[in-house]
C-alpha cells in the first residue's frame, strides 16, 4: 500500500487513499499514469456507457463529474443556458475551462435532455478526437436489448476504428470480471451498511464512490476489499437516531451527506446515478450469446434512471432496498430543471405514502453541500421520523 | 443648429451638447418632477454652459425615459446611443459594459459603432448600481469609499448567492460573524459577486476586446479591478462614464443633420 | 348551463371561441380561404372530441408528434396535447388556471408549461376524460414522462412509444414493432380494429402534404414574403391535428394556391416589407396577436422557420403503411433538427434558410421550460453571427403570461429593429 500523508486520517487507511484520489480531481493520479504511458483516456457519463467495452480497448474509463460544490456558471450558463440542469452546466464549465482537456474522448448515452446537449455543445466548442453517444431504448422489453446491443456493438466496431485493434471476446472477459469484482465489493461495503449500526457512514461511501470513478478499476478493486477489511474489524458502528435513505438526481458531493448525518442521522443507503444505480447489477455470462451481449443486457437492465419506462421499475426496485435497509424514512433530492426526476415525484410520493414510507422532497442545485434551508427542513422529516419510530 | 442628445434614466438626466465633433457642454441632473421637466432642466444647464444660445436645437432622446420627451425629434435606443458613444471615445473598443442604476447591458459593437449583440439583465438588481448602493449602506460606507476598501483587500469574501437578496444576507452575516470578516475583503467580495453576474454576460456574447466600462458604476475602481483581474486585462473607463448614452444620442442628432434629415 | 358547468366544459369554451371567431373572419374582407379553414377545421377537431364523449366513442390524449394518423385509421378521437393548451392561450386565454392546476397536481414549475397545464386540466376535470393515454419521447423528457401521470388522473390505460433517438434501419425497424404493439394494445382496449387500407390512403395523403409543405416553402422564398407571421402557428397545428387526413391536405392545396396568387401578384404579408426575420423555435402563443400589430408597425415578417416549416420532400410508400409513418416522424422537422445528436445537417439548414429567405435577422425565443431548444442558443447564434446574421435572444414562456410584459418585449424587439436598420 502507498504511503499518504499524516493529515486527514480517518483511522481507515483504504478510506485515506480514496480521499487522496479525490483530492487531485480532476486530473487525478491514474489518469497522470495512463497518459504518460501514452494510453488513451475517456469520459463518459450516464450509466448506461457501458465501461467493459472501454476498458477492453485499453482505454482508462473515467466518469464525468462537475464541480464538488455550488458555484457560479457563468461558462455553463452562456453555452448551455440557464434552463439546463445545472448538472450539465457544471461538467461543461469544467470541460470549458480546460479542466478536462486530458480526455482523449467522450461518449455518453442519449439518456435525458441535459446530457444530450451536454454532448452537443461539447463536441461543437471542445472537440474531443473521439466522440460517441450511444441510443438508449427507454424500455426494457426483447426488442429494446436486441437495439441496444446493436449500440454497444457499433460503439466496439468505432473503438476498434480509433484504436487500431480488435476488442476480443477474451479482452471483454477480463474487463467482465474486473468489473463484476467492483460490483461485488460495493454491493459487501453496502451491506455493512445495513447493519443495525453501520459500519460506514453514507458520506464516507460517497467518497469511496467518487474515488472509484476515477482509478484504474484493479487498484480501486484492492482498495475496496482492504476499506471492507478494516470496516469488519471495527468494533462498534454509528448509531443515530433515524436511519435515512437518500435518492434522486446526479449527486456526488459528500459533503451534502454529511449535512444530514451531522443531524444526529445516518444515511444507510441511496439511489443514485453515482452509487447504487451505477454498481447494483453484475455482468451475467450465463444464457448471453457472447460476452458484449452478456454487457449490452446488463446495462439495460441494472437499475433503472428515471428516464426508464415504466417508472414503477424504478419504484419497485427503491422500495426493495428501503425494507432491505430498514430505513426509516425517504429523501429525495431533485435538481432543478432535471425533469425525468422531477415527473417521478407525483407518482413515488403516492407509492411510498401507500407503502408507509415517509418521504422528504428537496429541490437543490448540483454540487450544494446543503444550505441552512434545506437542514432545517431535513431537521424536522427526522423529528417526524423519529417520532413515528417511537 | 447643433446637435443635443438626452438621456433620460430612471436616477439622471444627462444632456450633452455638440459643436461640430467636439463636445461643448454636458450637464446632469437628478430628476425630480418627473422626466420632462427635468430633461428641460438639464438640457437649459447646458445651453447655459456651452454659451452656444439662441442656436436651433436637433434632439435625440434615449434612456427610459426617453419616450416620453415631448420636445425631441427622435427617440433611440440605448443600445444604439451606447455604442455610438463609445466608438467616438475608443474606436478600438469591441464590447460595452454600462452597469447603471437598475440595469447592467452588455453590448457587442463592431469597427463603425454599430451594436451587433446585446444582453442585458433587466430582472434582477444583482450586478447593478442600485445592489451596490444598497450594500455600501449596509456597510456604512460612502460609495466614493468602497472602492479605497476594496481596493486594500488581500482577499475577497465568497458571496455565492445568486439573488441580490440573498447576496445581501450572505453580507449581513459577513459582518456579524465572531470574529467579523475584514470590511476591505466584504467590499471586495460584493464587488466579486456583480462582477460574476457581469461576466456570465460577456460570455454570452464571447469576450473580446476592447472593453470598455460606462454608467455610474464605472467609477468605482475597486469594481474596475476585480473585473479587470476576472478578463485578465485591462479595460477602457472614459472620464465622465454617465454622459457616454447622451454623448451617443448627440452624435446620432449630428448624423441626422448631416444627411438633411430635420 | 350554469357557470360553474359553462367553466368545467372547456371544449365547450374552446368551440364557442372557434365559432365566434370563424363568424368574425366570415365578415372580414380580407380574411383569406384559407385562415376560415383553419378555423373550421379547429371546430371540427374539438367537436369530435365531444362526440367522442358524447356517442360513446374513444378519446385518446396524446403527445406533440404522436403519429395520430394511426388514430384515425383506427376510428379513435384524437385529443392533442398542444393544441388544447395553445388553443386555450390563444383564444379563451384561461391558461393561468391551468397552469396553477398543474402545480396543484404536483408538478414542478420548471416542467414545461403545455404539459403543467394538461395535467392540471385532467387533475381539475375541465377536461373530458381520456380513455387511454398515448404518448412518445419524441421530442423531449417532458413527453417521454407525461404520460404516466396522466393515466392516474384519468383512471385509463396507456402506451407509451419509444421512439429511438437516432434514424439507423435498426432504430426505424425497433419503432416499427413497437407501433405494432401499440395498435395491438389500442385494438384490445378500444375494441376497434386497424383499417389498414385507410392507415395506407393517410400515407398517401401523407405524402401528398409534405409534398404541398415543400412547395409553400419555396414559395415563402419571395420577396415580399406572402405568409403572415401569425399564422405560422395554424399551420404548424394543422399538420398535429389532421395529418394524413383529407381535411389537411384541403387547407395546405388551398394555403399554397393562395401563396401562389401573392408571390404572382408581387404581394406581401405586410407592407413595405422592411426586416425578413427568421424565427427560431415558437413565439409566445399569447402574444401572436401582439406581436402581430407590431410587426406590422415596423414592416417585418417571418420569413422563415427552420426549425418548424422547413420541410424537405421525400416519398412515403403506402404499401408499407408503418415503415412510412416512422419514415415521416422523422422528417418533421423539429424531429429533424432537434432530435438526435446535433449534426452539421441542421447547422446547413439553418444556414441555408438565412441565405434563400434572404433573412436580415433572427429571433430566438427562448422558451424556459425548455431545456433542450434553449441549450442550442449559443450555437445558433454562433452559427449565424458567422454569416453576419444578428440574432435577438427573447427569454419566455409558451403559455404563461407571467415571465415577461408585453412592454418588455415591445423594448427589446424595438431596440433589435434599431439594430438591424443601422447596420
Amino acid at each position: 500500500m502507498k504511503e499518504i500523508p499524516d493529515k486527514n486520517l480517518t483511522g481507515l487507511s483504504a478510506l485515506d487513499y480514496f480521499r487522496e484520489i479525490n483530492r487531485t480531481f480532476p486530473k487525478t493520479r491514474a489518469i497522470q499514469e495512463h497518459k504518460a504511458a501514452g494510453k488513451k483516456v475517456f469520459g463518459w457519463l450516464c450509466t448506461y456507457v457501458p465501461e467493459e467495452v472501454i476498458l477492453a480497448a485499453g482505454i482508462l474509463p473515467v466518469r464525468i463529474t462537475g464541480y464538488t460544490q455550488e458555484t457560479e456558471l457563468e461558462d455553463g450558463n452562456a453555452y448551455l443556458y440557464i434552463n439546463n440542469c445545472s448538472f450539465s452546466r457544471s461538467c461543461l464549465q469544467m470541460g470549458l475551462r480546460k479542466e478536462y482537456d486530458f480526455l482523449d474522448g467522450v461518449v455518453g448515452g442519449s439518456t435525458c435532455d441535459g446530457a444530450r446537449r451536454l454532448f452537443d455543445v461539447w463536441r461543437f466548442y471542445l472537440n474531443p478526437e473521439f466522440f460517441h453517444v450511444l441510443t438508449v431504448p427507454r424500455k426494457f422489453h426483447e426488442r429494446a436489448h436486441e437495439l441496444y446491443y446493436h449500440q454497444v456493438e457499433g460503439f466496439k466496431k468505432h473503438l476498434e476504428e480509433y484504436t487500431g485493434k480488435a476488442i476480443t471476446d477474451e479482452s471483454l472477459l477480463k474487463s467482465i470480471e474486473v468489473m463484476n469484482q467492483q460490483r461485488k465489493l460495493l454491493k459487501e461495503l453496502y451491506e455493512l451498511r445495513k447493519l443495525d449500526e453501520p459500519l460506514i457512514t453514507g458520506a464516507e461511501t460517497m467518497e469511496v464512490l467518487n474515488g472509484t470513478f476515477r482509478m484504474h478499476k484493479e487498484e480501486c478493486n484492492s482498495y475496496l476489499a482492504e476499506l471492507i477489511n478494516e470496516l469488519r474489524k471495527k468494533n462498534q458502528g454509528h448509531k443515530a437516531r433515524a436511519r435515512i435513505m437518500l435518492i434522486g438526481s446526479v449527486l456526488n458531493n459528500p459533503e451534502f451527506l454529511k449535512g444530514i448525518e451531522d443531524l444526529d442521522t445516518i444515511i444507510v443507503t441511496d439511489e443514485l446515478c453515482t452509487s447504487t444505480r451505477y454498481w447494483s447489477e453484475p455482468v451475467v455470462l450465463e444464457g448471453a450469446k457472447n460476452p458484449l451481449e452478456a454487457i449490452s443486457r446488463r446495462y439495460l437492465n441494472n437499475f433503472p434512471c428515471a428516464r426508464m419506462f415504466p417508472s414503477n421499475e424504478r419504484f419497485d426496485r427503491i422500495i426493495q432496498l428501503a425494507r432491505e435497509a430498514r430505513a426509516d424514512g425517504i429523501i429525495s433530492e431533485t435538481i432543478r430543471y432535471c425533469v425525468p426526476y422531477a415527473h417521478d415525484i407525483p407518482l413515488l410520493s403516492e407509492r411510498l405514502k401507500h407503502e408507509d414510507i415517509p418521504l422528504l422532497t428537496l429541490d437543490v442545485e448540483y454540487g450544494t453541500s446543503g444550505s441552512g434551508q434545506i437542514r432545517t427542513r431535513v431537521q424536522a422529516f427526522i423529528e417526524m421520523v423519529e417520532a413515528r419510530k417511537k | 443648429m447643433k446637435a443635443v442628445g438626452l438621456d433620460v434614466g430612471s436616477l439622471n438626466v444627462k444632456a450633452v451638447i455638440l459643436d461640430g465633433s467636439s463636445a461643448v457642454s454636458f450637464a446632469m441632473l437628478t430628476v425630480s418632477e418627473g422626466a420632462e421637466p427635468s430633461a428641460r432642466a438639464a438640457l437649459d444647464e447646458a445651453i447655459i454652459s456651452s454659451k452656444l444660445n439662441g442656436d436651433e436645437l436637433y434632439i435625440v432622446a434615449t434612456g427610459v425615459g426617453g419616450k416620453a420627451i415631448s420636445f425631441s425629434q427622435q427617440q433611440k435606443a440605448i443600445t444604439t446611443c451606447l455604442a455610438r458613444g463609445v466608438h467616438y471615445l475608443f474606436p478600438a473598443a469591441r464590447m460595452v459594459v454600462d452597469v447603471g442604476a437598475e440595469t447592467t447591458t452588455v453590448l457587442k459593437i463592431n469597427d463603425r459603432g454599430r451594436v451587433t449583440d446585446w444582453a442585458g439583465q433587466d430582472k434582477c438588481a444583482a450586478g447593478t448600481g442600485m445592489f451596490l448602493q444598497a450594500m455600501a449602506k449596509i456597510m456604512q460606507v460612502s460609495l466614493k469609499d468602497m472602492a479605497e476598501y476594496s481596493l486594500r483587500a488581500k482577499n475577497r469574501a465568497d458571496i455565492t448567492g445568486t439573488c441580490a437578496v440573498f447576496a445581501e444576507s450572505e453580507v449581513i452575516s459577513h459582518i456579524h460573524r465572531v470574529p467579523p470578516t475584514p470590511k476591505e475583503e466584504i467590499i471586495a467580495g460584493i464587488h466579486a459577486s456583480m462582477v460574476s453576474r457581469i461576466m456570465g454576460l460577456l460570455k454570452r456574447l464571447g469576450i473580446e476586446k476592447e472593453v470598455a466600462v460606462v454608467g455610474g458604476v464605472a467609477l468605482d475602481g475597486g469594481f474596475i479591478h476585480v473585473l479587470e483581474e476576472e478578463l485578465g486585462f485591462k479595460v477602457l473607463v472614459p472620464e465622465n462614464p454617465q454622459m457616454v448614452a447622451a454623448l451617443g444620442a448627440a452624435i446620432l442628432a449630428k448624423e441626422n443633420l448631416e444627411k438633411g434629415v430635420r | 348551463m350554469t357557470t360553474s358547468e359553462t367553466k368545467r366544459n372547456h371544449i365547450e369554451s374552446l368551440l364557442r371561441a372557434c365559432r365566434l371567431v370563424s363568424r368574425i373572419n366570415k365578415n372580414r374582407p380580407d380574411c383569406k380561404k384559407s385562415e376560415l379553414m383553419y378555423y373550421q377545421m379547429l371546430d371540427k377537431y374539438f367537436n369530435n372530441v365531444q362526440r367522442a364523449k358524447q356517442e360513446n366513442g374513444f378519446l385518446a390524449a396524446h403527445t406533440i408528434f404522436f403519429p395520430v394518423e394511426i388514430l384515425y385509421a383506427m376510428g379513435i378521437t384524437p385529443l392533442h396535447n398542444e393544441v388544447t393548451t395553445w388553443t386555450t392561450a390563444l383564444l379563451l386565454g384561461n391558461q393561468a388556471e391551468f397552469l396553477t392546476a398543474g402545480a396543484e397536481a404536483g408538478m414542478a414549475p420548471e416542467i414545461c408549461s403545455p404539459h403543467r397545464g394538461l395535467a392540471g386540466g385532467f387533475y381539475r376535470q375541465m377536461l373530458p376524460r381520456a380513455d387511454v393515454i398515448l404518448w412518445t419521447n419524441l421530442i423531449c423528457d417532458n413527453s417521454a414522462k407525461a404520460g404516466e401521470y396522466l393515466m392516474e388522473l384519468n383512471r385509463c390505460p396507456g402506451f407509451f412509444l419509444d421512439h429511438p433517438f437516432g434514424d439507423t434501419q435498426e432504430e426505424q425497424a425497433y419503432m416499427v414493432e413497437e407501433l405494432k404493439d401499440m395498435i395491438s394494445f389500442l385494438e384490445k382496449h378500444s375494441g376497434r380494429k386497424m383499417n389498414w387500407d385507410k392507415l395506407a390512403q393517410s400515407v398517401a395523403e401523407m405524402d401528398k402534404q409534405i409534398k404541398l409543405h415543400a412547395e409553400i416553402c419555396q414559395l415563402r422564398k419571395a420577396i415580399p414574403s406572402p405568409f403572415p407571421t401569425r399564422r405560422f402557428l395554424e399551420f404548424l397545428t394543422v399538420d398535429y391535428m389532421f395529418a394524413g387526413q383529407p381535411e389537411a391536405t384541403e387547407y395546405l392545396v388551398t394555403l399554397r394556391d393562395e401563396l401562389a396568387e401573392m408571390v404572382q401578384q408581387k404581394k406581401g404579408a405586410v407592407y413595405p416589407e422592411r426586416f425578413r426575420l427568421m424565427t427560431l423555435f415558437v413565439p409566445p402563443i399569447y402574444l401572436i396577436a401582439f406581436l402581430e400589430n407590431l410587426f406590422q408597425e415596423y414592416g417585418a415578417v417571418s420569413a422563415t422557420e427552420p426549425l418548424f416549416t422547413y420541410w424537405k420532400y421525400s416519398p412515403l410508400d403506402p404499401s408499407k403503411p408503418l415503415e412510412s409513418v416512422v419514415k415521416k416522424s422523422y422528417l418533421i422537422p423539429e424531429s429533424r433538427t432537434m432530435y438526435g445528436p446535433l449534426g452539421e445537417s441542421t447547422l446547413q439548414d439553418i444556414r441555408d434558410c438565412a441565405r434563400d429567405y434572404r433573412v436580415d435577422g433572427c429571433i430566438y425565443y427562448a422558451f424556459m421550460g425548455c431545456r433542450h431548444t434553449c441549450a442550442t442558443v449559443k450555437m445558433f447564434k454562433d452559427t449565424l453571427n458567422e454569416i453576419d446574421i444578428p440574432v435577438l435572444t427573447l427569454d419566455c414562456d409558451l403559455v404563461d403570461p407571467t415571465i415577461n410584459s408585453q412592454s418588455e418585449v415591445r423594448d427589446k424587439m424595438e431596440q433589435f429593429f434599431e439594430l438591424l436598420e443601422d447596420r
